[in-house]
Protein backbone atom coordinates (compact mmCIF):
# COMPACT_ATOMS: atom_id res chain seq x y z
CA UNK A 1 0.00 0.00 0.00
CA UNK A 2 1.49 3.23 -0.91
CA UNK A 3 0.86 6.06 2.26
CA UNK A 4 1.40 8.65 -0.47
CA UNK A 5 -1.35 8.02 -3.30
CA UNK A 6 -2.43 11.80 -3.55
CA UNK A 7 1.34 12.68 -3.93
CA UNK A 8 2.09 9.94 -6.88
CA UNK A 9 0.03 11.32 -8.85
CA UNK A 10 0.59 15.27 -8.18
CA UNK A 11 4.33 14.22 -8.67
CA UNK A 12 4.26 11.93 -12.28
CA UNK A 13 1.35 14.01 -14.13
CA UNK A 14 3.48 17.29 -14.89
CA UNK A 15 5.64 15.04 -16.70
CA UNK A 16 3.94 11.73 -17.59
CA UNK A 17 1.14 13.85 -18.80
CA UNK A 18 2.98 15.80 -21.36
CA UNK A 19 5.15 13.01 -22.25
CA UNK A 20 1.93 10.84 -23.00
CA UNK A 21 0.35 13.67 -25.10
CA UNK A 22 3.00 14.54 -27.08
CA UNK A 23 4.99 11.52 -27.37
CA UNK A 24 2.59 8.81 -26.90
CA UNK A 25 -0.60 10.00 -28.48
CA UNK A 26 1.73 11.19 -31.74
CA UNK A 27 3.25 7.51 -32.26
CA UNK A 28 -0.43 6.39 -31.99
CA UNK A 29 -1.57 8.80 -34.54
CA UNK A 30 1.65 7.60 -36.55
CA UNK A 31 0.67 4.36 -37.08
CA UNK A 32 -2.95 4.72 -37.72
CA UNK A 33 -2.50 7.84 -39.92
CA UNK A 34 -0.20 5.28 -41.98
CA UNK A 35 -3.24 3.30 -43.16
CA UNK A 36 -4.98 6.14 -44.57
CA UNK A 37 -5.42 9.00 -47.30
CA UNK A 38 -4.86 12.23 -45.29
CA UNK A 39 -3.55 15.90 -46.10
CA UNK A 40 -1.43 17.12 -43.03
CA UNK A 41 -3.19 20.72 -44.35
CA UNK A 42 -6.49 19.36 -42.88
CA UNK A 43 -7.51 17.78 -38.97
CA UNK A 44 -7.26 14.28 -38.79
CA UNK A 45 -11.22 13.67 -38.83
CA UNK A 46 -10.62 13.93 -42.57
CA UNK A 47 -8.14 11.17 -42.94
CA UNK A 48 -9.48 8.00 -45.02
CA UNK A 49 -8.82 4.80 -44.51
CA UNK A 50 -7.60 2.70 -47.15
CA UNK A 51 -5.52 -0.61 -45.85
CA UNK A 52 -1.88 -1.00 -47.03
CA UNK A 53 -1.67 1.28 -49.48
CA UNK A 54 0.61 3.36 -48.65
CA UNK A 55 2.98 0.88 -47.68
CA UNK A 56 2.40 -1.02 -51.51
CA UNK A 57 3.12 3.02 -52.95
CA UNK A 58 6.29 3.17 -51.19
CA UNK A 59 8.18 -0.24 -51.95
CA UNK A 60 6.51 -0.06 -55.30
CA UNK A 61 8.69 0.79 -58.30
CA UNK A 62 6.89 3.77 -58.99
CA UNK A 63 8.85 7.72 -58.18
CA UNK A 64 7.42 7.58 -55.49
CA UNK A 65 9.13 3.85 -54.06
CA UNK A 66 12.22 4.96 -55.74
CA UNK A 67 12.80 8.27 -53.53
CA UNK A 68 11.78 6.10 -50.53
CA UNK A 69 13.90 3.18 -50.95
CA UNK A 70 16.96 5.49 -52.02
CA UNK A 71 15.92 7.25 -48.79
CA UNK A 72 15.98 3.82 -46.46
CA UNK A 73 19.50 2.66 -48.31
CA UNK A 74 20.79 6.29 -47.77
CA UNK A 75 20.27 6.47 -44.17
CA UNK A 76 21.16 2.70 -43.82
CA UNK A 77 24.78 3.55 -45.60
CA UNK A 78 25.33 6.77 -43.28
CA UNK A 79 24.24 4.70 -39.78
CA UNK A 80 26.52 2.23 -40.36
CA UNK A 81 29.41 4.08 -41.76
CA UNK A 82 28.86 6.39 -38.81
CA UNK A 83 29.04 3.70 -36.27
CA UNK A 84 31.71 2.25 -38.27
CA UNK A 85 33.81 5.01 -37.20
CA UNK A 86 32.43 6.56 -34.35
CA UNK A 87 33.23 3.59 -32.15
CA UNK A 88 36.81 2.60 -32.74
CA UNK A 89 37.98 6.28 -32.65
CA UNK A 90 36.17 6.71 -29.54
CA UNK A 91 37.83 3.32 -27.96
CA UNK A 92 41.29 4.81 -29.53
CA UNK A 93 40.42 8.73 -27.77
CA UNK A 94 38.86 7.02 -24.89
CA UNK A 95 41.85 5.11 -24.31
CA UNK A 96 44.38 8.13 -24.67
CA UNK A 97 42.37 10.38 -22.42
CA UNK A 98 41.96 7.75 -19.53
CA UNK A 99 45.80 7.95 -19.22
CA UNK A 100 46.20 9.14 -15.72
CA UNK A 101 49.19 10.14 -15.54
CA UNK A 102 49.32 12.36 -19.11
CA UNK A 103 49.00 16.05 -18.46
CA UNK A 104 47.29 18.06 -20.63
CA UNK A 105 44.18 14.46 -21.20
CA UNK A 106 41.62 16.98 -19.42
CA UNK A 107 42.21 19.10 -21.91
CA UNK A 108 41.84 16.79 -25.10
CA UNK A 109 38.40 16.05 -23.61
CA UNK A 110 37.80 19.17 -23.17
CA UNK A 111 38.26 19.73 -27.01
CA UNK A 112 36.92 16.98 -27.79
CA UNK A 113 33.63 17.20 -26.16
CA UNK A 114 33.54 21.18 -26.98
CA UNK A 115 32.48 20.13 -30.72
CA UNK A 116 29.35 18.36 -29.58
CA UNK A 117 27.69 21.46 -28.12
CA UNK A 118 28.16 23.24 -31.31
CA UNK A 119 24.84 23.97 -33.53
CA UNK A 120 24.80 21.31 -36.25
CA UNK A 121 23.63 24.43 -38.28
CA UNK A 122 26.64 26.16 -37.63
CA UNK A 123 28.85 22.97 -37.88
CA UNK A 124 26.97 22.33 -41.85
CA UNK A 125 27.44 26.01 -42.57
CA UNK A 126 31.13 25.71 -41.79
CA UNK A 127 31.91 22.19 -43.31
CA UNK A 128 30.49 23.79 -46.44
CA UNK A 129 33.14 26.22 -46.62
CA UNK A 130 35.91 23.70 -45.49
CA UNK A 131 34.82 21.21 -48.60
CA UNK A 132 34.38 23.73 -50.60
CA UNK A 133 36.72 22.46 -53.65
CA UNK A 134 38.63 25.39 -54.71
CA UNK A 135 38.76 27.75 -51.69
CA UNK A 136 38.40 25.10 -49.27
CA UNK A 137 41.16 24.59 -46.78
CA UNK A 138 40.74 20.96 -46.98
CA UNK A 139 41.63 20.07 -50.31
CA UNK A 140 44.58 22.60 -49.81
CA UNK A 141 45.86 20.91 -46.81
CA UNK A 142 45.55 17.16 -49.21
CA UNK A 143 47.09 18.92 -51.66
CA UNK A 144 50.18 19.77 -49.27
CA UNK A 145 50.80 15.44 -48.90
CA UNK A 146 50.28 15.31 -52.64
CA UNK A 147 46.58 14.32 -52.54
CA UNK A 148 44.77 16.02 -55.48
CA UNK A 149 41.63 17.93 -54.57
CA UNK A 150 38.57 16.02 -53.79
CA UNK A 151 34.71 17.03 -55.14
CA UNK A 152 33.14 16.26 -51.28
CA UNK A 153 30.01 17.82 -51.44
CA UNK A 154 29.72 18.29 -55.32
CA UNK A 155 29.72 14.82 -56.54
CA UNK A 156 26.97 11.57 -56.28
CA UNK A 157 29.87 9.44 -55.29
CA UNK A 158 31.53 11.41 -52.12
CA UNK A 159 28.79 13.86 -51.07
CA UNK A 160 27.46 10.70 -48.13
CA UNK A 161 30.40 10.22 -46.86
CA UNK A 162 31.59 13.93 -46.52
CA UNK A 163 28.52 14.26 -44.48
CA UNK A 164 29.04 11.29 -42.27
CA UNK A 165 33.16 13.04 -41.68
CA UNK A 166 31.31 15.90 -40.69
CA UNK A 167 28.99 14.08 -38.15
CA UNK A 168 31.73 11.73 -36.67
CA UNK A 169 33.49 14.91 -35.98
CA UNK A 170 30.50 16.47 -33.80
CA UNK A 171 29.82 13.78 -32.28
CA UNK A 172 33.01 11.64 -31.36
CA UNK A 173 33.79 13.67 -28.18
CA UNK A 174 30.39 12.51 -26.74
CA UNK A 175 30.78 8.88 -27.33
CA UNK A 176 34.73 9.04 -26.31
CA UNK A 177 33.32 10.24 -22.49
CA UNK A 178 30.94 7.20 -22.88
CA UNK A 179 34.15 5.21 -23.38
CA UNK A 180 36.09 6.73 -20.21
CA UNK A 181 33.02 5.97 -18.28
CA UNK A 182 33.07 2.40 -19.00
CA UNK A 183 36.88 2.39 -18.84
CA UNK A 184 36.64 3.87 -15.18
CA UNK A 185 34.27 0.87 -14.25
CA UNK A 186 36.91 -2.09 -15.07
CA UNK A 187 38.88 -2.76 -11.43
CA UNK A 188 42.42 -2.74 -11.88
CA UNK A 189 42.63 -6.24 -9.69
CA UNK A 190 41.15 -7.84 -13.30
CA UNK A 191 44.41 -6.60 -15.16
CA UNK A 192 46.55 -7.26 -12.01
CA UNK A 193 45.16 -11.04 -12.31
CA UNK A 194 45.65 -11.48 -16.11
CA UNK A 195 48.93 -9.79 -15.77
CA UNK A 196 49.78 -12.99 -13.36
CA UNK A 197 49.01 -14.96 -16.02
CA UNK A 198 51.49 -13.73 -18.39
CA UNK A 199 49.29 -11.30 -20.44
CA UNK A 200 50.72 -7.98 -21.41
CA UNK A 201 50.39 -5.05 -23.86
CA UNK A 202 47.76 -5.90 -27.12
CA UNK A 203 46.39 -9.19 -25.20
CA UNK A 204 45.65 -7.02 -21.95
CA UNK A 205 43.14 -5.05 -24.59
CA UNK A 206 42.10 -7.76 -26.40
CA UNK A 207 41.03 -10.30 -23.73
CA UNK A 208 40.13 -7.85 -20.82
CA UNK A 209 39.41 -4.34 -22.16
CA UNK A 210 37.27 -5.02 -24.62
CA UNK A 211 35.22 -7.79 -23.53
CA UNK A 212 34.19 -5.24 -20.30
CA UNK A 213 33.43 -2.37 -22.88
CA UNK A 214 30.99 -4.38 -24.50
CA UNK A 215 28.14 -3.36 -22.66
CA UNK A 216 29.15 0.37 -23.25
CA UNK A 217 30.08 -0.19 -26.87
CA UNK A 218 26.28 -1.85 -27.26
CA UNK A 219 24.68 1.38 -26.01
CA UNK A 220 27.35 3.65 -28.35
CA UNK A 221 26.02 2.09 -31.23
CA UNK A 222 22.48 1.98 -30.62
CA UNK A 223 22.87 6.10 -29.72
CA UNK A 224 25.42 6.33 -32.68
CA UNK A 225 22.54 4.68 -34.86
CA UNK A 226 19.39 6.91 -33.25
CA UNK A 227 21.57 9.42 -33.96
CA UNK A 228 21.89 8.82 -37.59
CA UNK A 229 18.88 8.11 -38.25
CA UNK A 230 18.17 11.76 -37.40
CA UNK A 231 20.74 13.57 -39.49
CA UNK A 232 18.68 16.44 -40.93
CA UNK A 233 20.52 20.52 -40.82
CA UNK A 234 23.24 19.67 -43.54
CA UNK A 235 21.43 17.96 -46.20
CA UNK A 236 18.29 20.44 -45.85
CA UNK A 237 21.23 23.05 -45.77
CA UNK A 238 24.13 22.29 -48.36
CA UNK A 239 23.01 19.86 -50.58
CA UNK A 240 18.80 19.50 -50.19
CA UNK A 241 18.97 15.19 -51.12
CA UNK A 242 21.27 16.00 -53.68
CA UNK A 243 23.64 15.65 -55.78
CA UNK A 244 21.23 12.94 -57.62
CA UNK A 245 19.64 11.69 -54.86
CA UNK A 246 22.68 10.61 -52.92
CA UNK A 247 22.20 12.67 -49.96
CA UNK A 248 18.29 12.25 -49.53
CA UNK A 249 18.22 10.54 -46.09
CA UNK A 250 14.87 9.41 -44.46
CA UNK A 251 14.40 12.52 -41.95
CA UNK A 252 14.79 15.05 -44.43
CA UNK A 253 12.63 13.17 -47.10
CA UNK A 254 9.85 12.17 -44.51
CA UNK A 255 9.71 15.64 -43.84
CA UNK A 256 9.54 16.65 -47.54
CA UNK A 257 6.45 14.74 -48.23
CA UNK A 258 4.64 14.68 -45.14
CA UNK A 259 5.00 18.47 -44.12
CA UNK A 260 6.00 20.41 -47.13
CA UNK A 261 4.05 18.24 -49.60
CA UNK A 262 1.33 17.73 -46.85
CA UNK A 263 1.27 14.03 -47.97
CA UNK A 264 0.63 12.82 -44.12
CA UNK A 265 -0.70 9.44 -44.95
CA UNK A 266 2.19 8.16 -46.89
CA UNK A 267 4.46 10.51 -44.43
CA UNK A 268 3.38 8.13 -41.52
CA UNK A 269 3.64 5.41 -43.41
CA UNK A 270 7.32 6.24 -44.11
CA UNK A 271 7.48 6.94 -40.46
CA UNK A 272 6.35 3.63 -39.12
CA UNK A 273 8.65 1.85 -41.27
CA UNK A 274 11.75 3.74 -40.03
CA UNK A 275 10.45 2.55 -36.21
CA UNK A 276 10.23 -0.89 -37.46
CA UNK A 277 13.73 -1.14 -39.52
CA UNK A 278 14.80 0.50 -36.11
CA UNK A 279 13.35 -1.69 -33.70
CA UNK A 280 14.38 -5.18 -36.43
CA UNK A 281 18.14 -3.76 -36.12
CA UNK A 282 18.39 -3.08 -32.21
CA UNK A 283 16.74 -6.49 -31.72
CA UNK A 284 19.39 -7.80 -34.03
CA UNK A 285 22.31 -5.86 -32.46
CA UNK A 286 21.30 -7.18 -29.55
CA UNK A 287 20.86 -10.44 -29.84
CA UNK A 288 23.92 -10.42 -31.71
CA UNK A 289 25.51 -9.08 -28.85
CA UNK A 290 24.30 -12.15 -26.77
CA UNK A 291 25.12 -14.62 -29.09
CA UNK A 292 28.87 -13.60 -28.73
CA UNK A 293 31.20 -15.77 -26.55
CA UNK A 294 32.60 -13.40 -24.24
CA UNK A 295 36.25 -12.74 -24.96
CA UNK A 296 37.08 -11.95 -28.61
CA UNK A 297 36.16 -9.21 -30.52
CA UNK A 298 32.76 -8.06 -29.22
CA UNK A 299 31.91 -5.51 -31.20
CA UNK B 1 54.62 3.35 -11.41
CA UNK B 2 55.10 4.16 -15.20
CA UNK B 3 52.07 5.74 -17.30
CA UNK B 4 48.65 3.73 -17.49
CA UNK B 5 49.57 2.50 -20.98
CA UNK B 6 47.31 2.65 -23.98
CA UNK B 7 46.15 -1.05 -23.84
CA UNK B 8 45.48 -1.45 -19.93
CA UNK B 9 45.90 0.96 -17.24
CA UNK B 10 48.74 0.05 -14.99
CA UNK B 11 51.23 -1.16 -17.38
CA UNK B 12 54.46 0.31 -18.53
CA UNK B 13 53.33 2.30 -21.67
CA UNK B 14 53.98 0.34 -24.93
CA UNK B 15 54.48 3.34 -27.02
CA UNK B 16 56.46 6.06 -25.33
CA UNK B 17 55.01 9.24 -23.43
CA UNK B 18 56.52 11.40 -26.41
CA UNK B 19 54.49 9.66 -28.80
CA UNK B 20 50.89 9.49 -27.04
CA UNK B 21 51.43 13.50 -26.44
CA UNK B 22 52.02 13.84 -30.43
CA UNK B 23 48.92 11.89 -30.89
CA UNK B 24 47.11 14.18 -28.40
CA UNK B 25 47.90 17.14 -30.03
CA UNK B 26 47.15 15.84 -33.44
CA UNK B 27 43.48 14.82 -32.58
CA UNK B 28 43.19 18.26 -30.20
CA UNK B 29 43.99 19.99 -33.13
CA UNK B 30 42.19 17.95 -35.56
CA UNK B 31 39.07 19.04 -33.20
CA UNK B 32 39.61 22.24 -32.86
CA UNK B 33 40.32 22.93 -36.94
CA UNK B 34 36.83 23.69 -37.95
CA UNK B 35 35.87 26.23 -35.43
CA UNK B 36 39.48 28.00 -35.53
CA UNK B 37 38.61 28.45 -39.20
CA UNK B 38 35.29 29.36 -38.52
CA UNK B 39 36.66 32.26 -36.28
CA UNK B 40 39.19 33.10 -38.53
CA UNK B 41 37.36 33.65 -41.36
CA UNK B 42 34.43 35.73 -39.57
CA UNK B 43 37.60 38.31 -39.35
CA UNK B 44 38.39 38.33 -42.96
CA UNK B 45 37.50 41.12 -45.58
CA UNK B 46 35.02 39.67 -48.49
CA UNK B 47 38.31 39.59 -50.64
CA UNK B 48 40.55 37.50 -48.24
CA UNK B 49 37.26 35.16 -47.75
CA UNK B 50 37.03 33.96 -51.02
CA UNK B 51 40.77 33.54 -52.37
CA UNK B 52 42.54 30.97 -54.01
CA UNK B 53 43.93 29.11 -52.48
CA UNK B 54 42.67 30.11 -49.23
CA UNK B 55 44.30 31.90 -46.81
CA UNK B 56 44.21 31.15 -43.28
CA UNK B 57 45.18 34.34 -41.31
CA UNK B 58 43.16 37.77 -41.69
CA UNK B 59 46.20 40.18 -42.98
CA UNK B 60 43.67 42.80 -41.71
CA UNK B 61 41.19 41.80 -39.03
CA UNK B 62 37.96 43.45 -39.15
CA UNK B 63 34.04 43.08 -37.01
CA UNK B 64 32.49 44.91 -40.29
CA UNK B 65 31.48 41.02 -40.91
CA UNK B 66 29.71 40.94 -37.28
CA UNK B 67 27.91 44.26 -37.68
CA UNK B 68 27.01 43.36 -40.95
CA UNK B 69 25.52 39.71 -40.32
CA UNK B 70 24.13 41.17 -36.89
CA UNK B 71 21.49 43.45 -39.57
CA UNK B 72 20.60 41.06 -42.05
CA UNK B 73 19.27 37.95 -39.76
CA UNK B 74 18.41 40.43 -36.98
CA UNK B 75 20.38 39.08 -34.38
CA UNK B 76 19.00 40.47 -31.38
CA UNK B 77 15.42 39.38 -32.17
CA UNK B 78 16.75 35.50 -33.05
CA UNK B 79 19.00 35.59 -29.89
CA UNK B 80 16.04 36.90 -27.15
CA UNK B 81 13.75 34.14 -29.01
CA UNK B 82 16.38 31.06 -28.62
CA UNK B 83 16.90 32.07 -25.26
CA UNK B 84 12.76 32.09 -24.09
CA UNK B 85 12.75 28.93 -26.16
CA UNK B 86 15.97 27.22 -24.36
CA UNK B 87 15.10 28.66 -21.15
CA UNK B 88 11.55 28.05 -20.42
CA UNK B 89 11.97 24.45 -22.22
CA UNK B 90 14.92 23.72 -19.60
CA UNK B 91 12.79 25.21 -16.50
CA UNK B 92 9.73 23.37 -17.56
CA UNK B 93 12.28 19.93 -17.63
CA UNK B 94 14.33 20.61 -14.72
CA UNK B 95 10.71 20.72 -12.47
CA UNK B 96 8.87 18.11 -14.34
CA UNK B 97 12.01 15.53 -14.13
CA UNK B 98 12.76 16.42 -10.57
CA UNK B 99 9.21 15.93 -9.61
CA UNK B 100 9.20 11.82 -11.29
CA UNK B 101 12.69 11.23 -10.70
CA UNK B 102 11.90 11.95 -6.74
CA UNK B 103 8.19 9.55 -7.43
CA UNK B 104 9.51 6.65 -9.75
CA UNK B 105 12.97 6.65 -6.65
CA UNK B 106 11.25 7.00 -3.40
CA UNK B 107 7.06 6.16 -3.37
CA UNK B 108 6.17 2.27 -3.92
CA UNK B 109 3.23 1.93 -6.14
CA UNK B 110 1.53 -0.38 -8.38
CA UNK B 111 2.54 -0.60 -11.95
CA UNK B 112 6.16 1.77 -11.20
CA UNK B 113 8.16 -0.02 -13.07
CA UNK B 114 5.85 -1.03 -16.23
CA UNK B 115 5.61 3.16 -16.32
CA UNK B 116 8.87 3.95 -15.84
CA UNK B 117 9.85 1.56 -18.43
CA UNK B 118 7.48 3.12 -21.15
CA UNK B 119 8.82 6.54 -20.22
CA UNK B 120 12.80 5.40 -20.42
CA UNK B 121 11.32 3.74 -23.83
CA UNK B 122 10.19 7.28 -25.00
CA UNK B 123 14.10 8.03 -25.05
CA UNK B 124 15.08 6.36 -28.07
CA UNK B 125 12.50 7.68 -30.46
CA UNK B 126 13.85 9.72 -33.21
CA UNK B 127 11.79 13.33 -33.23
CA UNK B 128 10.68 12.67 -37.06
CA UNK B 129 8.41 9.55 -36.20
CA UNK B 130 6.10 11.91 -34.38
CA UNK B 131 7.05 15.22 -35.94
CA UNK B 132 4.01 15.12 -38.85
CA UNK B 133 0.85 14.41 -36.45
CA UNK B 134 2.38 16.48 -33.69
CA UNK B 135 2.62 18.89 -36.09
CA UNK B 136 -1.21 18.93 -37.15
CA UNK B 137 -1.63 19.08 -33.20
CA UNK B 138 -0.04 21.80 -32.21
CA UNK B 139 -1.65 23.78 -35.48
CA UNK B 140 -5.19 22.94 -34.47
CA UNK B 141 -4.37 24.08 -31.18
CA UNK B 142 -3.68 26.93 -32.66
CA UNK B 143 -0.04 27.03 -31.51
CA UNK B 144 1.71 27.02 -34.66
CA UNK B 145 3.90 29.62 -35.96
CA UNK B 146 4.21 30.83 -32.40
CA UNK B 147 7.13 30.29 -29.42
CA UNK B 148 4.62 28.58 -27.42
CA UNK B 149 4.04 25.98 -30.25
CA UNK B 150 7.98 24.89 -30.16
CA UNK B 151 7.99 25.38 -26.66
CA UNK B 152 5.24 22.95 -25.09
CA UNK B 153 5.95 19.45 -26.19
CA UNK B 154 9.31 19.60 -24.88
CA UNK B 155 8.47 20.38 -21.51
CA UNK B 156 8.84 17.16 -20.14
CA UNK B 157 11.64 14.70 -21.40
CA UNK B 158 12.13 11.10 -20.54
CA UNK B 159 16.03 11.35 -20.43
CA UNK B 160 15.63 14.31 -17.58
CA UNK B 161 13.37 11.41 -15.30
CA UNK B 162 16.06 8.94 -16.29
CA UNK B 163 18.59 11.32 -14.68
CA UNK B 164 16.86 12.41 -11.33
CA UNK B 165 15.70 8.84 -10.44
CA UNK B 166 19.40 7.47 -10.68
CA UNK B 167 20.27 10.99 -8.66
CA UNK B 168 17.18 11.07 -5.55
CA UNK B 169 17.61 7.34 -5.09
CA UNK B 170 21.28 8.54 -3.27
CA UNK B 171 19.27 11.04 -1.67
CA UNK B 172 19.03 9.47 2.35
CA UNK B 173 15.48 8.27 3.25
CA UNK B 174 15.98 9.28 6.83
CA UNK B 175 16.28 13.17 5.91
CA UNK B 176 13.03 12.53 3.93
CA UNK B 177 11.29 11.17 7.53
CA UNK B 178 12.56 13.73 9.47
CA UNK B 179 11.09 16.31 7.58
CA UNK B 180 7.54 14.37 7.41
CA UNK B 181 7.74 14.28 10.71
CA UNK B 182 7.67 17.69 10.89
CA UNK B 183 4.98 18.33 9.12
CA UNK B 184 6.50 19.01 5.87
CA UNK B 185 4.54 18.39 2.26
CA UNK B 186 5.93 16.08 -0.08
CA UNK B 187 6.12 18.88 -2.61
CA UNK B 188 8.00 21.22 0.14
CA UNK B 189 10.11 18.13 0.62
CA UNK B 190 11.11 17.80 -3.15
CA UNK B 191 11.78 21.41 -3.74
CA UNK B 192 14.07 22.44 -0.09
CA UNK B 193 15.09 19.02 0.49
CA UNK B 194 15.81 17.13 -2.18
CA UNK B 195 16.88 19.55 -4.95
CA UNK B 196 19.77 21.03 -3.04
CA UNK B 197 20.97 17.67 -2.16
CA UNK B 198 21.14 16.81 -5.94
CA UNK B 199 22.10 20.46 -6.94
CA UNK B 200 25.04 19.17 -9.66
CA UNK B 201 23.29 16.81 -11.56
CA UNK B 202 20.13 19.50 -11.85
CA UNK B 203 22.80 21.83 -13.00
CA UNK B 204 24.10 19.30 -15.44
CA UNK B 205 20.71 18.52 -16.56
CA UNK B 206 19.90 22.19 -17.11
CA UNK B 207 23.04 22.25 -19.37
CA UNK B 208 22.40 19.52 -21.43
CA UNK B 209 18.66 20.51 -22.08
CA UNK B 210 19.43 24.47 -22.77
CA UNK B 211 22.62 23.42 -25.42
CA UNK B 212 20.11 20.75 -26.75
CA UNK B 213 17.32 23.40 -27.36
CA UNK B 214 19.25 25.71 -28.07
CA UNK B 215 20.79 24.20 -31.35
CA UNK B 216 17.48 22.04 -31.72
CA UNK B 217 16.22 22.99 -35.60
CA UNK B 218 14.06 20.98 -37.12
CA UNK B 219 11.08 21.18 -34.57
CA UNK B 220 11.04 25.12 -34.63
CA UNK B 221 11.78 24.93 -38.59
CA UNK B 222 8.33 22.95 -38.95
CA UNK B 223 6.26 25.19 -36.48
CA UNK B 224 7.30 28.33 -36.84
CA UNK B 225 6.62 28.26 -40.81
CA UNK B 226 7.83 31.05 -42.50
CA UNK B 227 7.13 33.37 -39.10
CA UNK B 228 10.68 35.20 -39.18
CA UNK B 229 10.23 37.55 -36.06
CA UNK B 230 10.05 34.15 -34.24
CA UNK B 231 12.82 32.79 -35.54
CA UNK B 232 15.72 31.58 -33.42
CA UNK B 233 19.35 32.01 -34.33
CA UNK B 234 19.57 28.50 -35.37
CA UNK B 235 16.91 29.45 -38.22
CA UNK B 236 17.70 32.76 -39.22
CA UNK B 237 21.86 31.60 -39.54
CA UNK B 238 19.88 28.81 -42.22
CA UNK B 239 18.85 31.84 -44.08
CA UNK B 240 22.11 32.94 -44.78
CA UNK B 241 22.08 30.22 -47.29
CA UNK B 242 21.20 32.29 -50.47
CA UNK B 243 24.07 34.07 -49.53
CA UNK B 244 26.07 31.49 -48.48
CA UNK B 245 25.68 30.63 -52.53
CA UNK B 246 28.29 33.49 -53.69
CA UNK B 247 31.42 33.02 -52.05
CA UNK B 248 32.05 36.82 -51.35
CA UNK B 249 29.62 36.39 -47.97
CA UNK B 250 31.68 33.46 -46.65
CA UNK B 251 33.32 36.09 -43.95
CA UNK B 252 29.27 36.73 -43.42
CA UNK B 253 28.46 33.26 -42.90
CA UNK B 254 31.29 32.72 -40.43
CA UNK B 255 30.15 35.23 -38.49
CA UNK B 256 26.72 34.43 -38.20
CA UNK B 257 27.77 30.62 -37.44
CA UNK B 258 30.15 32.16 -34.62
CA UNK B 259 27.52 33.92 -32.77
CA UNK B 260 25.11 30.91 -32.65
CA UNK B 261 27.99 29.04 -31.35
CA UNK B 262 29.51 31.06 -28.58
CA UNK B 263 26.08 30.61 -25.90
CA UNK B 264 26.20 27.20 -25.89
CA UNK B 265 30.36 27.07 -25.79
CA UNK B 266 30.44 29.37 -23.13
CA UNK B 267 28.02 27.59 -21.19
CA UNK B 268 29.93 24.54 -21.50
CA UNK B 269 33.22 25.87 -21.00
CA UNK B 270 32.12 27.12 -17.22
CA UNK B 271 30.36 23.74 -16.72
CA UNK B 272 32.10 21.22 -18.41
CA UNK B 273 32.43 19.75 -14.79
CA UNK B 274 29.04 18.95 -13.98
CA UNK B 275 28.60 17.43 -17.65
CA UNK B 276 31.19 15.02 -17.79
CA UNK B 277 30.91 14.01 -13.84
CA UNK B 278 27.11 13.29 -14.75
CA UNK B 279 27.86 11.72 -17.83
CA UNK B 280 30.26 9.53 -16.23
CA UNK B 281 28.01 8.94 -13.39
CA UNK B 282 24.97 7.68 -15.34
CA UNK B 283 26.65 6.25 -18.53
CA UNK B 284 24.77 8.06 -21.02
CA UNK B 285 24.33 11.71 -21.90
CA UNK B 286 21.91 14.73 -22.93
CA UNK B 287 20.12 13.34 -25.89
Amino acid sequence: MNPFRKSTLAMLVPSLGPIAVFVLVPIALTIGLSFTKWSTQTPFATASFIGLDNFAEIFSSSSVGRDFKGALVNTALYSALSIALLLPLSVAFGLLVHQARLKGAEVLRTVLFATYMVPMIAVALVFSKLYSPSEGPINQILGLVGIGPQPWLSSPDTALVSIVFLNVWQQVGYFTVLVIAGLTQIPQSVYDAARIDGAKGFSLFGFITLPLLKRTLLFSAVIALINAVQVFEPVALITQGGPVGSTNVLTYHIRRVGIERAQGGLGSAMSVTLLLALVITVTAVFAFARSEPTGRGAK
Amino acid sequence: MAARDIYAPGEGAPLGRALLYVLMIAIAVAAAFPLAWMVLSSLKTPAEAMQTPPVWIPATPSLDAYEKVTDLINAGRSFVNSAIIAGVTTTGILITSLMAGYAFSKYRFRGRDALFAITIATMFLPPIVTLIPLYRMIGSIGLSASLAGVILPNLANAFGIFLMRQFVAGVPDELLEAARLDGASEMRIVFTIVAPAVAPALAALALFAFVYHWNSYLWPLTVLQGNSSEYPIVISLSRLLSYNRSAINTNLVMAGATLAVLPPLILFVFLQRFFVRTVTASGMGGQ
